[in-house]
């Protein structure tokens, strides 16, 4: 028989025993279908809820501040195209708006609308991309071919003036490239847009606003859209900045920080836009937040096409581009969030040193405070809803 | 309009941009030893020994974003680009760019650490995604950080020598075969072999 | 030829092969289905050039390339549940086919059995153990959680699909399939009427039990790279694939004749118009197709639910539904 004392001592060590469970270390990319590229993931699951993740980088490092040094000024401009491959041309803003600082070259105005008109175009085409691969990674599929049809038809504006889809290489120290095919009258005057190319852009326009309807109609108020989204990856403030978080995922945390209407980069003083900001800073918050840019930028675009100013679309700048000696660090706001360069010159021709801050490298470093203790499912809801391009982290 | 470069600077020599006030009132909260404001970036430098300090006074005051952390390799001889115009002070610069998101302010501090052993105090505790970027100038540059809590590699594997972002790194791909595109025209490809069978390859 | 036909042996073949051939024929018709109605859904054409016109060859093609493809067995696999597995599903798929009535009587039916509804019900749950075998059997994590996703959503969905069988068969006082068509016509209306919540209840249990969106958990592509069918390849997949197709054939059947009146033409319980028996299956194919239709477009709408707010949904809300309307029916059928 036994007694007491050790019928005890048998059933706390059952419990103990039922209550102990391993670790199970998950490996999730850089092969796996929704990562977005080749991001690696080992995390520690106890059951399904995740304790420590752990990403690992690198697979797309490609060393362009290293290869900016042996580079000149215009063949780095080609490079950052690829830094961030869903929206190459408004990569390139903050690097010739810091080379032209430094020259004290003044950009004629038509150059600069036409900058603005683009990267505002290129914001809509990264933003539409997101509205289609963060349903897909909650199993929807429709909105992806919604978002990627209106998609096609910015993006086929914006090759008809820069003459690419991903990597339009379009911007010239002192101002932006003539349009392609245009000859040697055209170079000065004002024929750089191809014909036709306000209508278009209109038209193109106005089917974005009316995608985003739809887009927002098929998800908004889906009642599994909304259970797996709200309240999920709750990203607070104070932790957002910590981590240097910028971009819709800031603003969907409440801060309303949007370079846009701080900075003079491009004359976005001249336009009526407002900046949309979450309140929970959720996952919903962040696809909402993205989703009412969508339509600001389309907005933007419309009233910047009637203010394209008539005038030469480049400085004068000598044939061979020497930045004097300085430094300076210009940021702009792309689609993923703050892009900045901190370019400094020795009079050469190309670059001493370049840092290239981007936006998704700060975005993902917060990926391991933000995804302990959530559990497996939401992995996809709360890395999704971050909207981060491989080629932007590792760069 | 094309500026003269020489011009440039020393305008910017003579007449260096007056601070703005504040500016000057994150100056003198992080203890800076000189500062300068140009091109709409605010320096501030600060000693290498009180980089912790003059992070978290900066902090205090407001400036909770955090923006990046790098270096610069200052060299004399480069291995890979242009050689500076002068000669440099041999040293590696570390840069924090810090923001207030309210007063819509980036400041940038700046310090100098000596090329052999360099060493900086982590700020990691102080931002938690500073550690990305530590680790990042860790492998890049060598610079070792003091309270980090891994100074893994981020990029790089494990085994990797050297390196990459100083300046005595060579590209060695390169080294051994020339970027095309660094000459404009390519030379003319050598006479055509004539045709016909060769003679000389045994095999034919 | 009388009695030839009124052989047993020589019905039996000739039913089975009848049901052998139509399941992949089903399945074609549906993946076809499912291709094209979500291409017209999400402004895209769909197959288009196989077969030279709307591409309708197009799952033809693609069955041929399956069947050509390497048939992979991972090293760690364990090699004859790996084998298996594949077949069982689609077994459980054809073998619903044995109750199901297209017509009247016993000439349209493989077995009609008194208990068919008991046994479409316990068959279905078979495929599960093919699925789960599958992620077992792979030696991997994604399939594994897979197999065991899929086992968690058997056990959880079964019982309100039980639950609101339940319901009709207390109308229809019998638990063959036969019966209970008839017991529709003979109370002048299909019992999606008085049973509207318990068809509601089985319609999400059976999404649920095809793993279909937005229950399809065990894939999840974007979570689990496809769960339980990560390590299939070549005519294995292929028979997952089918399976998939035959179960949603299956399905629709079962509630087409529990619900929609089966193989009696439609009205025809309220006009009391009789039609010779022979127009039963183009009929059941009506209403079936009509329910696919309906799942193929659930799975295009919506994203898909997470594992714990899946069972959530079953325990707490669709079983007490199912039991609540079990309740009322038997209450009513005193009553009245």
């Amino acid at each position: 028989m036994l007694d007491a004392q050790a019928m005890a001592q048998i059933s706390e060590t059952s419990v103990a025993v039922e209550l102990e469970t391993s670790d199970m270390t998950l490996n999730i990319g850089p092969q796996h279908p929704s990562t977005h590229g080749v991001l690696r993931l080992v995390a520690k699951v106890d059951g399904e809820v995740i304790t420590d993740v752990r990403p690992i980088l690198g697979y797309m490092h490609r060393g362009y501040e290293k290869i900016s040094e042996v580079r000149t000024y215009p063949q780095v401009i080609a490079l950052i195209n690829r830094i961030d491959w869903t929206s190459g041309y408004a990569n390139e803003i903050p690097f010739v708006v810091a080379a032209e600082r430094l020259m004290g070259i003044e950009v004629p105005e038509r150059a600069q609308w036409i900058r603005l008109i683009l990267t505002e175009m290129t914001r809509i085409s990264a933003h539409l991309l997101f509205m289609g691969s963060f349903p897909l990674e909650l199993g929807a599929t429709t909105p992806l071919m919604f978002a990627l049809r209106d998609r096609e038809r910015v993006l086929d504006v914006l090759e008809s003036v820069t003459g690419g889809r991903f990597h339009p290489n379009f911007n010239r120290i002192g101002g932006i490239k003539p349009a392609a095919g245009a000859g040697k009258e055209q170079k000065k005057l004002t024929q750089d847009l191809p014909a036709g190319f306000f209508t278009e852009t209109e038209a193109a326009m106005d089917g974005v606003i009316a995608s985003t309807d739809q887009l927002e109609k098929l998800l908004r108020k889906n009642e599994i859209f909304v259970a797996r989204t709200k309240g999920i990856g709750v990203l607070p403030p104070e932790v957002a900045l910590s981590y240097g978080v910028t971009g819709p995922n800031l603003r969907a945390s409440g801060v309303p920080y949007d370079l846009r209407n701080e900075t003079d980069y491009l004359p976005y003083d001249q336009v009526d836009f407002e900046i949309p900001v979450g309140t929970e800073g959720d996952s919903f918050d962040r696809w909402w937040v993205r989703l009412a840019e969508i339509r600001q930028s389309a907005n933007i675009v419309k009233q910047a096409i009637q203010k394209v100013p008539s005038g030469p679309l480049q400085a004068k700048v000598p044939k061979i581009i020497k930045v004097p000696k300085g430094e300076t660090y210009v940021r702009a706001e792309v689609p993923k969030g703050v892009m900045g360069y901190y370019l400094v010159s020795e009079g050469g021709q190309g670059p001493y040193r370049v840092k290239i801050r981007t936006a998704s490298f700060s975005n993902l470093s917060m990926l391991p405070w933000i995804l302990e203790g959530v559990i497996v499912p939401d992995l996809l809801a709360v890395m999704g809803s971050l909207d981060f391009v491989l080629g932007d982290v590792d760069r | 309009m094309s500026t003269n470069p020489p011009e440039t600077e020393e305008a910017s020599e003579d007449a260096a941009t007056p601070l703005s006030a504040y500016v000057e009132r994150i100056a003198a909260a992080v203890g800076a030893t000189s500062a300068s404001q140009e091109l709409d970036t605010a320096k501030l430098r600060v000693e290498s020994s009180d980089w912790y300090g003059a992070v978290e006074a900066a902090r205090a005051e407001g400036l909770t974003m955090f923006e990046f952390i790098s270096a610069i390799d200052w060299a004399n001889d480069v291995a890979v680009g242009d050689e500076p115009e002068d000669e440099v002070e041999e040293r590696y610069e570390m840069l924090c760019a810090l923001t207030d998101v309210d007063q819509r302010q980036t400041i940038i501090l700046s310090t100098d650490l000596p090329k052999e052993g360099a060493t900086i105090a982590s700020v990691e505790p102080l931002f938690p995604g500073a550690q990305w970027h530590e680790r990042e100038s860790h492998e890049m540059f060598g610079i070792a950080f003091d309270g980090i809590s891994s100074d893994a590699n981020l990029y790089l594997p494990d085994e990797f020598e050297g390196y990459p972002l100083r300046k005595s790194f060579a590209l060695l791909s390169r080294e051994v075969k020339p970027w095309p595109g660094d000459v404009d025209v390519e030379d003319m490809p050598e006479k055509p072999a004539p045709t016909g069978p060769s003679t000389e390859n045994p095999g034919a | 030829m009388e009695s030839l036909l009124e052989n047993f042996w020589i019905v039996l073949v000739l039913k089975l092969l009848t049901v052998a051939l139509l399941v992949p024929v089903a399945g074609l018709i549906i993946g076809y289905a499912e291709l094209k109605i979500s291409a017209h859904m999400q402004a895209r054409v769909g197959p288009y050039f196989a077969g030279g016109r709307y591409g309708w060859a197009q799952l033809i093609a693609d069955g041929v390339k399956f069947f050509q493809k390497e048939d992979i067995i991972p090293a760690e696999a364990d090699r004859p549940v790996f084998k298996y597995a594949p077949i069982l599903v689609l077994i459980s798929a054809v073998s619903l086919f044995v109750v199901i009535p297209f017509g009247p009587g016993d000439a349209l039916v493989v077995r009609n059995l008194d208990l068919g509804i008991f046994f479409a019900l316990a068959i279905s749950s078979v495929g599960t153990i093919g699925v789960l075998m599958a992620g077992w059997s792979s030696a991997n994590k994604y399939s594994l959680i897979g197999g065991l996703r899929a086992a968690g959503q058997l056990i959880a969905y079964e019982l309100p699909m039980v639950l609101s069988v339940i319901g009709v068969v207390i109308l229809a006082e019998t638990m063959s399939l036969n019966g209970i068509v008839e017991a529709q016509i003979e109370w002048g209306m299909p019992f999606v009427i008085p049973q509207a919540v318990a068809f509601v209840v089985f319609f999400i249990a059976a999404l649920a039990e095809m793993s279909r969106i937005p229950f399809d958990m065990p894939i999840a592509e974007s979570e689990l790279t496809t769960g339980y069918l990560t390590e299939y390849t070549g005519f294995r997949f292929l028979f997952f694939f089918l399976g998939e197709f035959a179960n949603m054939f299956t399905f629709a059947a079962i509630a087409a004749t529990l619900f929609l009146g089966g193989y009696a033409p439609a009205g025809a319980e309220v006009f009391g118009i009789t039609i010779p028996g022979l127009t039963g299956p183009i009929w059941l194919s009506l209403k079936i197709g009509v329910l696919v239709f309906v799942m193929i477009w659930t799975r295009w709408t919506w994203p898909r639910l997470r594992e714990d707010q899946l069972q959530t949904f079953a325990w707490k809300w669709l079983v007490p539904i199912g039991l609540a309307n079990i309740v009322v029916t038997a209450v009513m059928k005193v009553l009245f």
